[in-house]
């Protein structure tokens, strides 16, 4: 939930820097190679987005891993005592 | 599986308490006024058809949120489930339909009046005034079918009209675009072979709105 | 291992649509000509080219055409294998403004604005060229041109997205039968990697269109469409959010799940036929669709496949979610 928000976030701040006037570096860059790059634009962010989904779900089951191993602590603690 | 005597039955019932509480409709009325007034002093001066057309729809999209919100607070629990052990809750969920839309009808032709009253008629001078008029019919029809269930999900979930709002608009967009162009093209005085496909189209989706209204609500009226 | 398979099948069908759609080259066109209006004497034309051969002799043996009329240039000049000048001699009368140019095999239509009409010219006879050996290619569009590719990429993220959000319709529909937390938990898991899709198709979507038709953002059926996607998804997160009790917000969240996809497919399948006049997207309102183009199915034999990966890494993404959310869950207890 937290990454699409973030997500929304970036590419709404990203639209509105370019809301003001047409720039002509993004035109320009978007038509090189026959318009080419415009593909590899695009590739590029849905690698992006996959690989932010990825660190997500990296990150849940890390928490979930720390979580288990406190709970073994405490077990462990309790034979101790 | 319909049952018309029951459901008569508690269209006279929602009929009666509402005759009970004429203020509630005083509100919306109020409502409808000032949103037309406002609009009327943002506006000032002239404004195309199109702009028109879109003010009104606009002014009756929140009208229709504001007066379908009402259609499942104004019951406690007691009473729910005491309708719980007597009817059918399909029944509830037509009754509550039919209710519901004939009360945007009349507040469709009502927000018309006064709209027509501040904002001038000259949107309609080479209008077909008929269509137009089933233009807004339907779409008032069409916004109680979505609506009412939208407001009992929102009414159970114990947050009201905020969280109406944001469950029904994106449900109603394919309606109101639907209707709005259905209204445009009446205004522009286009002929019925072109605007029928609207018509029919917002037609099937009033149906098809209640026919998923009527076998989702007995899974939301039990607990 | 049994449930390796379809993971694997994802991953190379990926890796052939995702390496095919950037290998094949676009095929050859004609994109520019110096000057572009022709009056009747002595011309010098410098034609552009695109993944043209022109130094490939046969494919540049040209004429021009003038209403169905005939003119050949008398001298030609290979520059470089984009690059070829012309020269003509034009002569009096041609009927039409339009003058079409014709390289080879490769037309350009309207490329000469025609000054100095008359009643038509003697059609010569001029010699055509040799048809191309089969090289697999991706039609060549003005406007497009190498951003057709995208149709690989960008495409199969709103497909992906359909079929995640139809399986946790699917799943809202089991709950209503008994509640069941663990069938909500799933649907759940599929709103969450479709809005992921969601957000991508955006994102690809709004770049492209900035690319093609200059705007960001265009009035059309199919953005309203991925915006009222987006919109309804979000308010059922938020309907999710503001039910405590679990059993509730099961039974609520799927009855407003099966409702919403419902008018969501009345939305993007039934209003575009309806207001069929006013669409960018291809397949829509006048618009052809990328169909008429492949005559052989150039791009179908690509897109079939990247469609088929994208949705099968989506319900590994899924599967992936909802096994995570069903040990966290079973860990706080």
């Amino acid at each position: 939930m937290r990454t699409l928000a973030t997500l929304v976030l970036l590419f709404f701040t990203w639209i509105d820097s370019f809301a003001q006037g047409a720039p002509s570096w993004l035109e320009e860059s978007l038509h090189g190679s026959g318009k080419m790059n415009t593909v590899v634009a695009v590739v590029a962010i849905i690698i992006i987005g996959v690989g932010i989904w990825m660190f997500a779900m990296d990150a849940r089951i890390r928490s979930m891993e720390e979580r288990m191993n406190g709970r073994q602590g405490d077990e462990h603690q309790g034979e101790q005592k | 599986m319909i049952r018309t005597t029951e459901i008569a039955g508690l269209i006279r019932l929602e009929v009666a308490l509402d005759l009970r509480q004429r203020a509630s409709w005083a509100g919306m009325l109020l409502y409808v006024v000032s949103a037309v007034y406002v609009a009327f002093l943002a506006v000032k001066g002239g404004m195309g058809t199109s702009t028109w057309n879109a003010l009104f729809w606009i002014i009756l999209l929140f009208a229709a949120f504001n007066a379908l919100a009402r259609s499942f607070q104004r019951e406690d629990a007691g009473r729910q489930l005491y309708l719980y052990t007597l009817v059918d809750p399909r029944s509830v969920i037509l009754a509550r339909t039919i209710y519901n839309a004939l009360t945007m009808v009349l507040l469709s032709l009502l927000s018309l009046t006064f709209y027509v009253l501040f904002m001038g008629d000259h949107a309609l001078e080479q209008a077909h005034l008929g269509q137009f008029l089933l233009a807004v019919v339907l779409g008032g029809i069409g916004f109680a079918t979505v609506l009412t269930l939208i407001a009992a999900i929102a009414s159970r979930a114990g947050n009201g009209a905020g969280l109406m709002a944001i469950l029904g608009f994106p449900l109603v967009l394919p309606l109101l675009l639907a209707v709005m162009r259905a209204s445009k093209l009446s205004l522009d005085g286009v002929a019925w072979s072109v605007t029928s496909t609207y018509f029919l189209g917002s037609a099937l989706l009033d149906v098809i709105t209640l026919t998923l209204a009527w076998l989702l609500f007995p899974y939301l009226w039990r607990d | 291992m049994k449930h390796w398979w379809w993971k694997s099948l994802a991953i190379g069908l990926l890796l052939f649509a995702s390496i095919a759609a950037l290998w094949t080259p676009l095929s050859p066109a004609l994109v520019h000509v110096e000057p572009d209006r022709i009056a009747p004497g002595p011309m010098e034309v410098l034609v552009t080219g695109y993944n043209s051969n022109f130094s490939n002799a046969g494919s540049s043996i040209s004429f021009f055409e003038n209403d169905g009329q005939r003119f050949c240039p008398e001298r030609t000049e290979v520059v470089d294998d984009r690059h070829l000048r012309l020269f003509v001699q034009v002569p009096g009368g041609l009927r039409s403004s339009m003058t079409d140019l014709q390289v080879g095999q490769l037309r350009y239509p309207g490329a000469f604005y025609t000054q100095e009409l008359g009643e038509g010219i003697a059609d010569r006879n001029c010699e055509e060229g040799h048809v191309q050996d089969g090289v697999f290619t991706f039609p060549n569009r003005s406007i497009l041109y190498e951003s057709i590719r995208n149709l690989h990429f960008h495409v199969p993220m709103w497909f992906t997205m359909i079929a995640l959000m139809a399986i946790s319709m699917w799943k809202s529909t089991q709950v209503l039968g008994n509640t069941s937390l663990d069938r909500d938990r799933d649907a759940l898991a599929a709103v969450h990697v479709g809005l992921l899709f969601c957000a991508l198709g955006l994102m690809t979507g709004a770049l492209w269109a900035r690319a093609t038709w200059g705007a960001f953002w265009t009035s059309d059926v199919k953005l309203n469409g991925a915006a009222v996607t987006a919109l309804i998804y979000l308010a059922y997160l938020v309907l999710r959010g503001s039910v405590p009790d679990a059993h509730k917000r099961a039974r609520l969240a799927a009855i407003y799940n099966i409702f919403a996809f419902m008018l969501l497919v009345m939305f993007l399948f039934v209003v575009p036929r309806l207001n069929a006049v006013d669409s960018l997207h291809p397949g829509n309102g006048g618009n052809s669709g990328f169909s008429d183009l492949d005559l052989d199915n150039r791009l179908r034999i690509i897109f079939y496949p990247a469609v088929l990966g994208w949705i099968l890494l989506g319900l590994w993404m899924y599967d992936l979610r909802r096994r995570t959310s069903r040990l966290n869950e079973l860990l706080e207890q």
